[in-house]
């Protein structure tokens, strides 16, 4: 449904996506996962043709992002960042706008205007000025907009940005509502998110894909060092050197009482520390392995990414 | 286009700006109407006093004033008009939804441009109850009415074109309202190097671009082709930039 093959975006001497590429099939949520400023709104940008990336193409159910702009157009929904909305305008009447302008026609505008205040619950505030509703109702407007033409892709940056705890819920459902047969690309900062809703997730920062696959794959195959937790009842700074000493240690520092010891995962030292640090005298209180979570290997990948 | 019309159409008459500057405009025109009835009536009294017979009348004392005053105000307000049009949406970022909705940078231009044309429209369509008003007293020449109306509609469309053109440049509003409001300025006042250059044909040329110049011969009940022809490639050639700026989005940056 979406091909993105080896786009780079310069703003201006700026280089701010680097040869990314994926794919996303039909029925098939993506999600974004990056710190800001890593291309995640520029890629997305990028598909929604709402500008062409420096090199690279993108295509949207065959047609390409700057030759055939107008049909990409026609069948991607985009919320983007920061959710724009008329402000001015009631929902109804801005919806009856966006209707129409997505080429709905004009004896089905009513229908499909009022198919999508029920779909994204919005019935009670119909009549209002969007300037003001809360955020979360401001949120399903710009979800409404993207969805109003029933298109078979859709692009939301961040879409659960801002909201609190239950709006946030909320929208998720929403989302996860709406997948069925379409493609979603969508971003976020929020690991639990994205590991909820997406299929795959892709790592993305500096411009570049740091990693892509399922958010389990993900978990599997990059924790490929082992986080060991070590609690000692004196002599800390004794125990860290001789810790460091061990074979398969790859890294150990202090981290507030504990010390954190980073193995390779091939082996299970914890036998050999626990022996080491009893024969040198050291009292022994904790000494347990700790599971890396996608946000440890997010952290992980991103701050290797910058050393 | 119509979608991008309607939307335009029911933002201007939502937002207060619309009805602030129509406030002003009438009010100030309403002043200026009444100062020269008062004129007029002190004039016809004086004359009818010494029995004097003059040419002057209601079309030089009251119209013909009015209608130079009505095109200097509509100077100022047009920008004002004009400002939100690309502005406002860049400015807040709806400029992303409508360039990812299926509808061409043109349509979205002649929607905008169009309501832009309306709202001056309904602006001058107000006005004529001044001259029903007039009217009341002594019969105007309704000839050199509807004249200096089509002229000050074409005038308003070329400040209209410019104002679009310099809102697409800008997220901030204000600075393209002032931008706009300088390059008018700069178009009127090139029109009098032809009046202080008279021998000079480079000055007679700059003179022919002098947006104020086309409209002499419509407040003097003259339909001329030539006048009607430059407002609107004037307004064209504005319009036509502002599609070049706009597709520069796409390959800017």
């Amino acid at each position: 449904m979406i091909a993105v093959d080896g786009i780079t975006k310069y703003y201006g001497p700026k280089l701010a996506i680097d040869g990314i590429s994926f794919e996303v099939k039909q029925g098939e949520i993506l999600g974004f996962l990056g710190p800001n400023g890593a291309g995640k709104s520029t890629t997305m940008k990028i598909i929604t043709a709402f500008m062409p990336p420096t090199t690279g193409r993108v295509t949207v159910m065959g047609y390409d992002t700057v030759d055939d702009s107008l049909e990409v157009r026609k069948r991607t929904g985009y919320l983007p960042e920061n959710n724009p909305l008329y402000t001015d305008m009631k929902v109804e009447s801005f919806l009856r706008f966006v209707a129409s302008a997505k080429n709905v026609k004009r004896k089905s505008i009513k229908a499909s205007v009022d198919n999508v205040i029920m779909e994204c619950g919005l019935e009670e505030v119909r009549g209002r000025i969007i300037s003001r509703l809360s955020r979360g109702y401001r949120q399903r407007v710009g979800l409404a907009q993207a969805l109003i033409n029933d298109p078979p892709v859709l692009i939301l940056d961040e879409p659960t940005i801002g909201l609190d705890p239950r709006q946030i819920y909320e929208i998720r459902q929403l989302i996860k509502d709406l997948s069925g047969s379409r493609s979603i690309i969508l971003s976020s900062h929020i690991l639990p998110e994205v590991s909820q809703l997406c299929d795959r997730v892709a790592i993305i920062n500096r411009g570049k894909i740091v990693a892509i696959d399922t958010p389990s794959n993900l978990t599997a195959q990059l924790s490929d060092h082992r986080i060991i937790e070590l609690l000692v009842g004196e002599r800390m700074d004794d125990a860290l050197d001789l810790v460091k000493g061990i074979e398969g240690v790859v890294s150990a520092s202090r981290l507030n009482s504990h010390i954190v010891i980073e193995t390779s995962r091939d082996m299970d030292i914890r036998p050999v520390i626990a022996r080491k640090i009893v024969e040198a005298g050291i009292p022994l209180m904790e000494l347990h392995a700790k599971e890396m979570s996608l946000e440890d290997i997010f952290m992980e990948l991103v701050t290797e990414e910058e050393v | 286009m119509r979608s991008v019309y309607a939307k335009e159409m029911l933002i201007y008459f939502s937002s207060p700006i619309f009805y602030a500057v129509s406030f002003i405009f009438l009010c100030v025109l309403g002043i200026f109407f009444y100062n020269d009835m008062a004129y007029m009536s002190m004039l016809a009294s004086r004359i009818a006093q010494y029995q004097l017979s003059t040419g002057l009348g209601l079309d030089k004392i009251v119209l013909r004033p009015l209608f130079s005053d009505m095109s200097i105000l509509l100077l100022f307000i047009v920008p004002i008009i004009a400002m939100r049009l690309y502005s406002e949406e860049k400015g807040n970022g709806t400029i992303e939804l409508i360039f990812t909705y299926p509808i061409t940078d043109l349509q979205v231009l002649l929607g905008k441009y169009l309501a832009g044309l309306s709202v001056i429209a309904i602006l001058l369509g107000i006005t004529t109850v001044l001259m029903l008003l007039a009217g009341i007293v002594v019969s105007p020449d309704w000839g050199l009415v509807f004249s200096s109306y089509l002229g000050l509609f074409l005038v308003s469309a070329s400040f209209l074109a410019i104002g679009v053109f310099a809102s697409s440049l800008t997220k901030n509003q204000i600075i393209a309202a002032a931008s706009s409001l300088g390059i008018i300025l700069a178009f009127w006042a090139v029109g009098w190097f032809s009046d202080v250059f008279t021998a000079s044909a480079v000055a007679k040329f700059l003179g022919e671009l002098g947006i104020m110049e086309h409209l002499d011969d419509f407040m003097k009940g003259m339909l001329n082709v030539k006048d009607a022809v430059f407002y609107l490639l004037f307004s064209l050639f504005f319009l036509f930039m502002t599609l070049r700026i706009l597709e520069s989005h796409t390959w800017r940056g």
